[in-house]
């Protein structure tokens, strides 16, 4: 359906699949200046093609677990009365949304698959050691995915009270590029940060992936963090069915 | 399929503010709010295949209702009971046997063509291929849209816009359908189509229909038994046909002279009937047995390039009848 849609619009979806791509290569800019001109061998254990590999996957997990602009469109929905269009339908608000933030996104899953095949060849040892590490970093990504959804899932359904609330998830976003890890990894961060964010699920949704990818979490830890991930996803989503079914009855239905 | 209303209620909560900045500023810090009632104790009761048409002038409730008994809306009290159902409960088997169709607002999806929302529609609604099938060439060889299935939403007239809104919510066979103000701004041949659509359609599968409109020739096409609605609260239920003997609601002659007029006859009319008159156009603004004898005098001075005699919009034709309903019920 989502296919259909950008498929519409042709030259919107052609630059926006390839645009993506920029903002790698203006992180790796910047890094590079950094390591030449402090002349150092690595930071906080990470060598300058570690630390390369780990933004890389880090800003790959980041695009496609966001799910701010489907999120913009549910408040949108709430705020407008479009979300009349799903409550008289037998489909969930929720897995409607997830459906089409799915949808959009496999445009870039594909373009990014591509560049993962390659990858291998342009960091050989950093990342995907082994297909044990493949197959944990496709798992910990669909956690993500799923968990970061439902975050954004909670702050939407806020707008049945505020009405607007897109600032509230731009913020949220903003704050959510850097804290996860996508701009700089958890690891170079103070402690005192690094041990409150370890206790939120803001670790599950860039770090944890990226992690298991580049070796840095040991395999016989990862069954542990998946629990706790799932664990995560299974909190925000009955805090975001709560909070939906709170707010639907104070739903106005306006515009119609 | 029967529909049960009891007692509802429906209140929002609203605020008030006045305008420009200072205005904004005092509401942000200290906003005053105030209870709205949309609805008051209303109570309703439909049969398996009626057509209701529920009347009434901007802001008297009519959407609210309907939003209530599709469950869009949360009651602020009372219950509605379709088919053993509470709508806000919005079970699926609820949602199977029950449309809506908003004139106002926008259900299909804006960027792809109807077609692509119909098959979306019938993965929604499960939809068995053969039915899915056959319902929608029913329905796209009834309402005449077939050339227009493939073009984007967005580049649809409102006309054939609405025609595949109602196509697309009633590819499921609803058992009950909602329209709310299906003809508005609709040129008059598909207004008129859409009223034999609909007469056809409630025949052919005994379908319940609860329809709101502005336009009287929809009641009066479409409706035997209407629900009068007047600031929340219930004010006729009953027969179409007896509530219209009870008000004469006025109706609109628009006569066109072919030559030129002699003023001087005509001003003579004005004695005994209101009008005005520009660019050869005579208007008037009355009920039937006043606007026949008017004709009858303006055929005796011309024959006419053209005449019409059109319904008014329910807000002014209901007019006397809002302004002082006991004496029309009593």
């Amino acid at each position: 359906m989502t296919w259909i849609q950008a498929l519409e619009y042709k030259a919107n979806t052609v630059v926006g699949t390839f645009a993506i791509f920029s903002g790698l290569a203006i992180e790796f800019l910047i890094w590079k200046q950094i390591f030449e001109t402090q002349g150092l061998d690595e930071i906080n254990g990470f060598t300058f093609a570690g630390l390369i590999t780990y933004i890389f996957l880090s800003m790959i997990v980041g695009q496609l677990k966001s799910s701010w602009a489907t999120s913009i469109e549910m408040i949108d929905a709430i705020r407008t009365g479009e979300l009349n269009k799903y409550l008289i339908r037998p489909i969930s608000f929720f897995t409607y949304h997830f459906m089409i933030f799915v949808g959009y996104n496999s445009l870039l899953y594909i373009s990014y698959s591509l560049l993962l095949i390659v990858f291998p060849f342009l960091f050989p040892g950093y990342a995907f050691l082994t297909f044990l590490h493949i197959f944990g970093f496709i798992v910990a990504l669909l956690i993500s995915v799923y968990l970061s959804y439902t975050m954004y899932y909670v702050m939407v359904c806020f707008a049945f009270w505020f009405g607007e609330v897109r600032s509230l998830v731009v913020t949220y976003n903003l704050a959510n590029i850097v804290l996860a890890g996508q701009v700089i990894p958890i690891h170079l961060f103070p402690e005192t940060m690094r041990r409150v964010i370890e206790l939120t699920p803001i670790r599950y949704l860039i770090d944890f992936p990226v992690s298991i990818a580049t070796g840095r979490l040991p395999t016989d830890e990862w069954g542990l963090h998946m629990i706790i991930a799932i664990f995560w996803c299974v909190v925000m989503t009955l805090i975001g069915q709560i909070v939906y079914r709170f707010g639907i009855k104070v739903y106005g239905g306006y515009g119609a | 399929m029967s529909i049960e209303v009891k007692q509802l209620t429906k209140y929002f909560k609203s605020f008030k503010r006045e305008a420009g900045l200072k205005g904004a500023l005092r509401s942000f810090f200290n906003r005053e709010y105030e209870n709205f009632y949309a609805l008051k104790d209303v109570d309703l009761h439909v049969d398996k295949g009626e057509i209701l048409g529920i009347l009434g002038e901007n802001g008297a409730g009519k959407t609210t209702l309907i939003k209530l008994m599709v469950g869009l809306l949360h009651p602020s009290s009372g219950m509605v009971d379709i088919n053993g159902f509470t709508p806000w409960e919005r079970k699926n088997d609820f949602l199977k046997i029950i449309s809506i169709v908003m004139g106002q607002k926008n259900q299909l999806w804006w960027d792809i063509p109807a077609s692509e929302s119909f098959l979306l529609n019938q993965r929604i609604y499960e939809i068995d291929e053969k039915q899915f099938h056959k319902m929608r060439d029913e329905l796209v060889e009834l309402l005449d849209v077939k050339e227009k299935l493939n073009v984007q939403v967005r580049r649809l007239s409102l006309g054939e816009r609405m025609k595949m809104e109602i196509i697309a919510s009633l590819l499921h066979n609803p058992s009950i359908v909602l329209f709310d103000e299906p003809t508005i701004g609709l040129d008059v041949i598909s207004q008129s189509k859409i009223r034999e659509f609909v007469k056809y359609y409630n025949e052919q599968y005994k379908t319940t229909f609860l329809l709101t409109s502005h336009y009287m020739n929809d009641i009066e096409a479409m409706c035997k038994r209407v629900f009068v609605i007047h600031k929340g609260s219930g004010l006729y239920d009953g027969n179409f046909e007896t509530l219209i003997n009870k008000v004469k609601p006025p109706r609109k002659l628009m006569f066109e002279f072919s030559n030129n007029i002699d003023l001087s006859e005509l001003n003579s009319l004005k004695n005994t009937f209101e009008f005005y008159i520009q660019d050869r156009i005579l208007t008037a603004e009355s009920t039937d047995e006043t606007l026949n004898s008017l004709m009858a005098s303006l055929f005796k001075l011309d024959t006419p390039i053209s005449f019409s005699i059109e319904d008014l919009p329910v807000e002014d034709s209901m007019k006397s009848f809002f302004e002082d309903p006991e004496h029309y019920l009593k």
